[in-house]
């Protein structure tokens, strides 16, 4: 069975090293690609030197444009599961083994990283997970299934959603849109729980000041995707 | 309208025409998002010189002022052209993302042809 990890990774550089690091010793059956959205800092030098497995977009996509990249070149070469995983390195990759049964032998369509199901590790900030758990609720209102921790990028589907997430995949703060669209497309949908690390350095993409515009944006997008 | 006013704006309008059609030939412009002004000229072109149809269409629509009535096709014209602007942005946006995306894996694809072929050629020269 081929499995690839996609680690999208935008001026990643401090963590990028560490993270593969990680993925080498803990998911050695997998492989990997670092998709390098055009980062500014010396992540493309970085990827040279340690000949690590990148592909380099030309211009930056986002999140969204970068991890489709990642499930096109999944697509393309035939990989039966992809799990995507930040490159920050706030992603254990141990629980890989776990994902992975809890798809193959649990036949789950896609399964989630969640910090909330036992509430350990790190939790994120007390207004974070205000809006993490509205968005939940917000999902299970719309599609009735329950997912703790929809904007955990930490996933893994199965060859079916490859293809699917290759031909769409929301640009911008996809995480909740995704869940939610493939659990209104009929696919399983499950969660496993995990621990996640604090960033180690570098900053999240989500500012106090864009905060707004992702609420209302991701409350619209996850909406849409239920229709 | 005074007869001084109409004969302004014709010339400012076929003017403006004139340059519309002229970057249009250059290529500056693309016909397809030029259409949509020239529109605008001949629409301003057949009001100012038959001022009676702004009358009759701000009396039929209940609009007191005929002017207000150019005030407000003039609106309409603005969020109409704004409008198709979002659409091709969105369009354009999706198509220059696949691009990239296909950039990105042709890139990966030749690294890994080129690295099979330094692997060959040293397996050869052994």
């Amino acid at each position: 069975m081929k499995k690839l990890i996609i680690i999208p990774a935008y001026n990643e550089c401090e963590n990028l090293e560490h993270t593969i690091r990680d993925v080498k010793e803990h998911a050695p059956d997998y492989d990997y690609v670092i998709i390098n959205d055009c980062s500014t800092d010396g992540t493309a030098q970085l990827c040279r030197e340690k000949g690590f497995s990148v592909i380099h977009l030309p211009v930056n996509l986002g999140i969204g444009g970068a991890v489709q990249t990642g499930y096109l070149y999944a697509r393309e070469k035939g990989y039966d599961i992809a799990v995507q995983i930040d490159g920050d390195g706030q992603h254990n990759t141990r629980y890989l083994k776990d994902m992975e049964k809890i798809l193959v032998e649990g036949g789950a369509d896609m399964v989630i990283g969640s910090r909330f199901i036992k509430k350990e590790g790190f939790q994120s900030s007390g207004l974070r997970q205000m809006g993490i758990r509205y968005f939940s609720w917000l999902i299970r209102m719309l599609t009735g299934a329950r997912i703790t921790d929809p904007t955990s990028g930490m996933r893994m589907v199965n060859r079916d959603l490859i293809q699917l997430f290759a031909a769409e995949y929301p640009k911008d703060y996809p995480e909740p849109e995704s869940a939610a669209w493939a659990v209104k497309r009929r696919r399983r949908v499950a969660e496993l729980p995990v621990m996640m690390n604090a960033r180690e350095k570098g900053v999240s993409s989500i500012s106090p000041v864009n905060s707004v515009y992702y609420m209302i944006k991701v409350t619209l997008a996850v909406i849409l995707a239920c229709f | 309208m005074s007869f001084r006013l109409q004969v302004i704006i014709c010339v400012a309008v076929v003017a403006v025409f004139g340059l519309l059609v002229r970057m249009i030939w250059k290529k500056k412009i693309d016909l397809r998002y030029g259409l949509p002004w020239l529109c605008l000229c001949a629409g301003m072109l057949l009001l100012d010189i038959f001022p009676e149809i702004t009358s009759w269409l701000a009396d039929v629509m209940g609009v007191s002022l005929p002017i207000n009535m150019m005030f407000f096709l003039g609106f309409c014209f603005c969020l109409l052209i704004i409008f198709m602007i979002t659409m091709s942005i969105s369009r354009m946006s999706r198509k220059q993302k696949q691009l990239a995306q296909e950039v990105a894996l042709l890139r990966r694809r030749l690294e890994e042809l080129t690295e099979q072929q330094r692997k060959e050629c040293g397996r050869d020269s052994r």
